[in-house]
């Protein structure tokens, strides 16, 4: 049998097996913490024959150890991401891996016969494998961030087992010790993590939804798991009652456009489409954008994000950012380019294009006056979220051909390199409040070059790679987005005069010169967290130690800096590129 | 220095392993070609350690003593570079290959450019190497010279109690500035010389302006950096025009067909050329924009070396000489050659008017930097009958010009450097020697000595062999007596010049006449130099206490001694003049290996007895003035017998007495005149451009500083305190209550499915 064939091999087992890793993980994480000495007395009077059972009673050393769950969890992630990454580049014999799972008159079948066909729910490709790459990763990173931190407060070290037998830590500590609630939480990352992949793999959007529901309902307990916090509880609950309103209402589009057709798998729904929407399928487009919408903290439902990436803890926020905001992309991809794009201008497009001008403005505007860095990533994050919807109208106006996949191209490309200097930033936000909660003011990051050069520099390559600056990789993603977007639309443009031409140009154009606009204002609030770092005094004194947050920090930096340009580039850019042609098919 | 030198010497043997650098790339199976962009990439990666590993460490013993405060580092580096240089010039001669353009060795991102037909240009940022005889050779004079100034430097730069402890950041410059003439050098298009060419001025306003404590360095920093910058700005829209016409800057592109299918005229070329060529003449310090130059010397030695001799001031030259293809294409016969006929003036113009202000110099560094403009401006005049040739179809007589160009600027450089390290022996000696006549301590007279007024030296001769003995060979080389290394390509020039009037370019004939001229008036000021400083009588007693005793100063004057006496001789016999124009079928060194008394007899014969008898007797009349009017002259104004009992090496001491037999003119009526005066005050030159600046240029800067502070920051200050308001007007809408944010959410869904509805 051939080795990629174990990957991406043509059934159930190796087709899904980033999926099926992350499932095991899961009954791994409920079982093995568990597995303690219990025993069971059988009912013999007079004897007191025990059979041990092994769920319950004084767990073992190994099975209490408060680092296990972590383990557990980052061993998942890791497998699930590296088969995923092998199913793409090992050649499996069959030329790109496409494998389909339809459910076909009540049972499940498996093949890429199966492909294109309405009975599909799942289908493993480029795009969504590369999409199941970035979820992975970006929650591999933050477990990895929080190795030895308690959940709880990114503050508190996990006690050493020497501390623990000495009972030098309060009881309080003691209490968090407990390896449940360090279950709690790497349970919900894996939920998330195999919620975001089903939403990579469906091809209907019931299943998408299911999948959507899976990852935020396991986000919003994140979001609230510091709930010894004052703020912690409050953003999560904020952004739950937020976010299912959201739901509720795409599940209500969603329902609409059922009706509407009868079938919600996406071919379906494209050939439909194709043939001429009615105003009910309209109105359900219009409600399920609501919900992605919320996802990717589009104005005007983003108000909840910053509360909720203020209150999370920064790798939370940084995965909210990050993979959760690649998820509601994802989502809308599927919908709008594989569901209701058409040729020459579809009718979202005005609508995509005036959120996004409003978004990308809204947020950087709004992240001018923060002085909560955390607040201001995530106004930033809105800002993001506007240029790649920026992105999406110029599809949405170009119909299908070679200028969407350009900029499909770089949209995947971006979703990619946030991963690096996003949640790169959020984790340099959570080293200094690993010191007593000290990460959430400008004030907090004076003096930071002089008081730890290495992460002061990571943070600059942040903030110059979020603003898009060369050579690092913001600058190539938004080069190719901005690029895309003028070349196909600057390509048919005529006239005799300079104003004439102008008057000709697509009004996407526009949106591409509005993105040059919003990256110069941002320039100012990410070179103020370089400028306060670089040059204002402060008497603080070293940063904590914090290793594993610390090598995290440097993965992304690196992450950061080889993707902006060289042979790294060209590679992701590749394989960016096939994930296009996928999702285009 | 005794023992102590022996450990000094020893510092040199992990450069010394350097010299293994390229044998081991051999080894690794690389070609001599893909090692070539490491003589950028070393330096470039030296500069930073250097900077970094000493602002951290100086002060540490081990800093100062081991690496000499990075000067050992630096000249690792530039020993790696030299030695890539070598294997590149050898492979280069074996294949008899011309490289030319060496494919892309950084390939960075691809644009497109809306031109002005309307049609979409792909163009590219991207980095290659053009490898030819031209860029050979400068790369070999940049390379070699910087490795020996280098050298000296750590002789003459900390040995100096004033610069310890910033010694780093003086060597840290050094190779970012060898960087930027490598790579300027090596660059295969006009775009990323223009970048290399602005990182070396960069780095002479950071070396000239090193004491930047003193207000004149400051001065004379500041003033480089904009004199050139006046050029550059030309050059600059030069480039956008050439740009305009081939849509690139790519050697291979613009030199593989200069008409571009026969799209381009010769004359649309004029404006681009004579711009560019405006550059030339700020980095190269020529007439009207030479007046940085003297100034420059205000920065130490080893920089006036570097960039009078090795770098800065041949970017200039070497700029000129890559247009050279262009006036060579056949079919702008006739159409650029007015553009030749201006470099040939400027160059005229700047000859004569440097070698009169040298008259008068009495610092000894400034004798040297008008030599240099003088110097400059042969190779410029060479280089415009070159290109006049070249345009009007005289192919043969373009090469010989071309090549002696560039000869002269080989020749001029080794002799300059020497010349340069010599004088700053001659100072370094001088100041020690005056601290130790009259102690440290006594600030008052330490500010009235000048170590470097020639009027405070004089029989120096017995007191500093070596020194005087390179002074004089590398005088001999500017001068050109016959058979030392300017000669030959001094001769190259002067010929070639009167040749073009010959063939028709009448308008040649001033310039001619000036670098005639001027070929006596350098005998007179470098000879006038020379006996100052080395012959006559001691004009101060601090002249008895000069010793010569700084080991690492000695040793690359010897060597430079040694390749400005032969290296003339030898190149110009292994036809190096034809090799630089035509190196495929040139027999460069070949013929001299194989029938040495021929090749020699044809060089010889061409050199002093030429076919046409004009050239004879113009080769002749210079040879006359250059060699015996005016050093003659100098010997009876300046020269004289040594002090009693005082006795001079062999080397030197047959000319010290010689001028002392040519006996005695007062000329100290003519030396206060008006005329002298003026040389004096540099022909008022910088006097007029002071005079035009303070009317024109800081009455409207002081109106913009104006506009700037009330109308300029005032926008910017309103756009601030407009975006915080609006900033903080919008993020009011984030109320904090969820009740809020669900309003938000409903108006939102109702406005997207409004919109929607609308559309269809």
């Amino acid at each position: 049998m051939n080795l990629g064939n174990l990957f991406s091999g043509p059934d159930m087992a190796s087709g899904l097996m980033p999926e099926w890793i992350l499932v095991l993980g899961i009954i791994a994480m409920i079982v093995v913490p568990n597995i303690g000495n219990a025993t069971f007395r059988l009912p013999i009077p007079g004897k007191s024959w025990r059979i041990p059972y092994l769920i319950g009673g004084k767990r073992f050393a190994l099975t209490g150890d408060p680092r296990l769950p972590k383990a557990i969890a980052a061993f998942t992630l890791f497998a699930s991401f590296i088969t995923a990454l092998l199913s793409q580049i090992i050649d499996s014999g069959v030329g790109v891996a496409e494998t389909c799972i339809a459910i076909a008159e009540g049972s499940v079948e498996v093949g890429s016969n199966w492909c294109g066909k309405d009975a599909t729910v799942l289908k493993v490709d480029a795009f969504s494998r590369l999409m199941e790459m970035i979820f992975t990763a970006a929650l591999l990173l933050a477990v990895l961030a929080n190795w030895d931190r308690l959940p709880a407060t990114a503050v508190n070290r996990i006690p050493t087992k020497k501390q623990h037998d000495e009972g030098v830590e309060s009881r309080r500590l003691h209490r968090l010790l407990n390896n449940r609630r360090q279950v709690d939480f790497s349970l919900l990352i894996l939920m998330v993590a195999l919620g975001m992949s089903t939403v990579a793999l469906s091809t209907n959007l019931f299943m998408l939804f299911v999948g959507l529901e899976l990852a935020s309902m396991a986000s919003y307990v994140l979001i609230s798991f510091n709930k010894e916090t004052e703020v912690g509880p409050e953003a999560g609950v904020k952004y739950f009652i937020v976010g299912s309103v959201a739901s509720a209402v795409g599940l209500y589009g969603l329902s609409m456009l059922y009706i509407w057709n009868g079938d919600l798998s996406i071919s379906s729904l494209a050939s439909a489409w194709a043939a001429g929407p009615n105003g009910m399928a309209i109105i359900g487009l219009g409600m399920m954008l609501v919900a992605f919408g919320f996802k990717v903290s589009a104005v005007p439902f983003h108000f909840a994000a910053p509360d909720a990436y203020a209150g999370a803890s920064s790798p939370v926020a940084g995965v909210l950012s990050t993979a959760s905001k690649g998820m509601g992309f994802v989502a809308l991809m599927r919908v709008l380019i594989g569901v209701t794009l058409i040729d020459g201008g579809s009718e979202w497009t005005i609508l995509i294009g005036a959120v996004a001008a409003v978004t990308m403005t809204w947020g950087n505007i709004a992240a001018l006056g923060s002085r909560n860095p955390k607040r201001m990533l995530a106004y930033s994050s809105v800002a993001h979220a506007g240029y790649m919807l920026a992105g999406i109208a110029a599809i949405g106006a170009l119909g299908p051909g070679d200028g969407s996949q350009l900029i499909a191209t770089a949209l995947i490309f971006h979703l990619v390199v946030l991963v690096a200097f996003k949640l790169g930033a959020f984790l340099v936000i959570s080293l200094l409040e690993c010191d007593n909660d000290r990460g959430n003011q400008l004030e907090h990051y004076y003096g930071l070059a002089r008081r730890d050069p290495l992460i002061a520099i990571s943070m600059m390559v942040f903030m110059l790679a979020l603003a898009g600056v060369p050579p690092l990789s913001g600058f190539l993603s938004k080069l190719m987005m901005v690029s895309g977007i003028i070349s196909s639309t600057v390509g048919d443009v005529s006239g005799a005069t300079l104003s004439d031409a102008m008057g000709s140009l697509s009004w996407v154009f526009w949106l591409a010169i509005l993105i040059f606009i919003n990256s110069a204002i941002s320039l100012f609030y990410y070179l103020r967290i370089c400028v306060v770092m670089f040059f204002e005094e402060t008497d603080r004194m070293a940063v904590p130690r914090a290793s594993m947050i610390r090598i995290t920090i440097m993965l992304c930096t690196m992450g950061a800096v080889v993707f902006g340009f060289g042979p790294l580039a060209d590679v992701l850019a590749l394989a960016a590129n096939d994930a296009a042609l996928a999702l285009f098919g | 220095m005794g023992g102590h030198s022996k450990a000094e010497w020893n510092l040199l043997l992990p450069v010394l392993a350097m010299v293994s650098f390229p044998g081991i790339r051999m080894f690794m199976g690389f070609e001599a070609i893909e090692s070539a962009f490491l003589i950028v990439a070393v330096p470039l990666l030296i500069f930073p350690a250097i900077l970094i590993i000493g602002q951290m460490n100086k002060g540490e013993d081990w800093w100062k003593d081991q690496l000499k405060e990075g000067g050992i580092v630096a000249l690792a580096g530039l020993m790696i570079t030299l030695s890539l240089t070598v294997w590149l010039i050898v492979e280069f001669l074996v294949h008899h290959a011309d490289f030319g353009a060496q494919g892309i060795i950084l390939d960075w991102i691809h644009f497109e450019v809306l031109g002005a037909n309307g049609e979409w240009v792909t163009s590219t940022l991207s980095f290659g190497l053009w490898i030819d005889s031209v860029s050979l050779t400068v790369l070999f004079v940049a390379a070699f010279l910087c490795f020996l100034i280098c050298w000296f430097a750590i002789g003459y730069m900390t040995t100096d109690h004033q610069n310890e402890d910033r010694n780093h950041r003086f060597f840290a410059e050094f190779v970012l500035f060898s960087m930027g003439m490598f790579g300027m050098v090596l660059a295969d298009s006009f775009l990323w010389l223009f970048i290399f060419w602005e990182i070396m001025g960069l780095c002479s306003y950071l070396l000239i302006g090193f004491y930047w404590e003193k207000p004149s360095a400051a001065a004379a920093a500041k003033k480089a950096f904009l004199t050139t910058r006046v050029g550059d700005v030309f050059l600059m829209v030069g480039l956008f025009m050439l740009y305009d016409l081939y849509h690139s800057l790519e050697f291979a592109v613009i030199f593989g067909d200069p008409t571009l299918g026969g799209t381009i005229q010769g004359s649309d070329l004029q404006w681009p050329l004579i711009l560019m060529f405006i550059g030339c003449v700020g980095k190269s310090a020529q007439f009207p924009l030479h007046v940085w130059l003297p100034d420059a010397m205000e920065g130490p030695t080893p920089v006036s070396a570097l960039i009078h001799a090795a770098t800065m001031v041949n970017a200039g030259l070497y700029l000129v000489a890559r247009m050279f293809p262009i006036f060579s294409e056949a079919s702008f016969e006739g159409a650029l050659s007015d553009v030749a006929m201006l470099i040939a003036w400027i160059g005229g113009i700047t000859a004569f008017m440097a070698a009169f202000i040298a008259f008068v110099a009495n610092d000894i560094k400034r004798v040297l930097a008008y030599s240099t403009m003088s110097q400059l401006a042969y190779i410029f005049t060479g280089l415009g009958a070159a290109c006049w040739f070249a345009n009007e179809g005289y192919e043969k007589y373009a090469i010989l010009a071309f090549g002696a160009a560039l000869f002269h600027l080989f020749n001029h450089a080794m002799a300059k450097a020497m010349l340069f390290m010599s004088s700053g022996s001659v100072i370094h000696e001088m100041h020690h020697a005056h601290e130790h006549a009259h102690g440290d301590g006594d600030e008052g007279d330490h500010h009235h000595f000048d170590p470097q007024d020639m009027r405070n030296m004089g029989g120096l001769a017995s007191k500093m062999p070596v020194t005087s003995t390179a002074m004089m060979l590398g005088s001999m080389s500017i001068i050109g007596i016959p058979l030392i290394g300017g000669f030959w390509s001094k001769e190259g020039i002067v010929g070639q010049a009167w040749n073009v009037y010959l063939k028709g370019g009448e308008m040649i004939l001033f310039p001619a006449l000036l670098v005639l001229a001027t070929a006596g008036m350098t005998g007179f000021y470098m000879s006038r130099m020379w006996f100052m400083t080395f012959a006559g009588a001691p004009k101060t007693e601090v002249v008895d206490h000069v010793h010569e005793d700084t080991q690492w100063i000695k040793t690359p004057l010897i060597t430079l001694s040694i390749v400005t006496a032969f290296s003339g001789f030898i190149l110009a016999c292994g036809h190096f003049v034809k090799w630089l124009a035509k190196p495929d079928d040139a027999h460069f060194m070949t013929d001299l290996l194989k029938h040495p008394v021929d090749a020699i007899l044809y060089e010889l014969e061409h050199a002093f007895l030429p076919e046409d008898n004009t050239l004879k007797v113009v080769g002749w009349t210079a040879i006359l003035l250059s060699s015996c009017l005016g050093p003659f002259i100098a010997a009876r104004l300046h020269g004289g017998k040594l002090k009693e009992g005082e006795v001079a090496t062999p080397m030197v001491g047959w000319l010290v007495n010689l001028s002392g037999k040519a006996g005695k003119t007062d000329v100290s009526e003519l030396a206060e005149g008006g005329f002298a005066t003026a040389l004096h005050n540099r022909l008022y030159i910088d006097d007029a451009y002071e005079w035009m600046i303070s009317k024109t240029l800081l009455p409207l800067a002081n109106i913009s500083a104006w506009i700037d502070k009330n109308w300029v920051d005032g926008v910017i200050k309103g756009i601030e305190r407009g975006s915080q308001w609006i900033s903080t007007w919008l993020r009011q809408f984030t109320t904090g209550r969820a009740s809020d944010y669900l309003l938000m959410t409903a108006i939102g869904m109702l406005i997207f499915v409004g919109i929607l509805w609308g559309v269809i």
